[in-house]
């Protein structure tokens, strides 16, 4: 491109790298916590010939698109819908950047998503947990010696907080008790995932 | 050796400020001061897990005596520390009530009463070993609750539509308090949580 002065669409097929990598980078601010992606650092890099102005709309522009997107979490057949509709609109998008678009919602749909699951659990989350077998050799109850007993710990904790450790004493009665109470959580699961 | 216990256990009781306590316990009629010993010495024997606090405190607020959970915990702290020192200490019904005598003049004479009926029925049975220290910070699992529910939406994302179960764990803590400990999973973490629960299962019965 000789010109000076870039269209206000940036139309050029190898323009495909650019925008896929453009709304890389707005993933990674809007979804995935990385604030060091600056619109200066993507212009630069992606977009170098492009005045600043038209760059931050372009940026604007998909990154809505994207918002939109993953708000809905829109499947293949909404999501083609969706961007045929835009592809048609004054002042849209072209087919080839619907394609780009496409492409990308397909590949990080499942991250994308689940970062906006994690933006919305605020209570205490099991951050990880660990757990052992130790067999109780001396006991203030008589009764216990040589009896196995699994000692676990979770960390718990909101995202981003600091976690609380809780360590559980379990012998096999009690993690009996535990394996019913979780069956009854895992048919009220299915039971769920039937009707949704 | 009878006669440096009592005093130790009586140096212990001023440390912990029984006296201060006392009036708190005095707010306490016979027969609840009576059930949380029971169920301190309870505890102390290993016959439940611990002592129920705040269960204990909603009654006696409901038959109109004003105590907070606070004050009552306190009050089972300090009847557990007296008992298991005693324990400990070997003392006899006798020595326990003197000691207390010595320290405390101010606790209420059914208070005393309750202590030494305690003691003298179960206080024998409390066998203290030194692995009490090693197992100090692992806590007992008294039960689970739980709730399954589905994140519709939010701020940031119109269409969430993802199930996750909250879980409510009771725990005796080590000091036989009894606490609740609430905590969310999605799917996958439920899955994997009870995978390792069954891992467990299989492990202690091979073991």
């Amino acid at each position: 491109m000789a010109a000076p002065e870039q269209p206000p669409q940036p139309p050029p097929p190898e323009g495909s790298k650019p925008l896929s990598a453009l709304l890389g980078g707005i993933a990674q601010v809007a979804y995935y916590g990385n604030a060091d992606i600056t619109e200066e650092l993507l212009r630069g890099q992606l977009y170098p010939e492009a005045a600043p102005e038209e760059f931050r709309a372009l940026r604007a522009k998909m990154g809505g698109l994207l918002q939109s997107i993953a708000s809905a979490d829109m499947d293949l057949n909404q999501l083609e819908a969706f961007l045929t509709a835009q592809t048609k609109k004054q002042g849209g998008i072209t087919s080839d950047q619907a394609a780009v678009i496409a492409k990308f919602w397909k590949n990080h749909r499942i991250k994308i998503r689940e970062s906006l699951i994690n933006q919305s659990r605020w209570d205490n989350v099991l951050k990880n947990m660990n757990w052992r077998v130790d067999l109780k050799s001396q006991s203030r109850h008589k009764d216990q010696i040589n009896t196995p007993v699994a000692i676990v710990e979770m960390e718990l904790g909101k995202n981003g907080q600091e976690s609380e450790f809780l360590c559980l004493e379990f012998d096999e009665a009690k993690v009996s008790q535990m394996l019913k109470k979780l069956s009854e959580i895992e048919e009220s699961m299915s039971l769920l995932t039937q009707t949704t | 050796m009878a006669a440096g216990s009592a005093a130790v256990l009586a140096r212990a009781l001023e440390a912990l400020d029984v006296g201060g306590a006392a009036d708190k316990i005095t707010l306490i009629p016979q027969d609840f001061f009576a059930e949380l010993c029971e169920q301190i010495i309870q505890h102390l024997n290993h016959k439940i897990p611990g002592v129920n606090t705040a269960e204990l405190c909603e009654r006696i607020q409901t038959s109109g005596i004003e105590i907070n959970v606070g004050d009552l915990a306190k009050i089972a702290n300090i009847v557990s520390f007296l008992f298991s020192t005693a324990a400990r200490s070997n003392l006899s019904t006798e020595e326990l009530v003197t000691a207390l005598g010595n320290t405390v003049s101010v606790l209420p004479k059914h208070a005393v009463q309750v202590i030494r009926h305690v003691w003298n029925e179960q206080g024998k049975s409390i066998s203290v070993s030194e692995d009490a220290r090693n197992t100090a910070t692992v806590g007992q699992f008294v039960d689970i609750k739980w709730k399954l529910g589905v994140a519709m939406s939010s701020d940031t994302c119109r269409s969430l539509k993802y199930p996750y179960v909250t879980v409510t764990l009771k725990v005796a803590d080590p000091s036989g308090q009894i606490t609740d400990k609430s905590f969310e999973m999605t799917v996958p973490q439920f899955k994997n949580f009870f995978r390792q629960f069954k891992e467990m299962a299989a492990v202690l019965e091979t073991v």
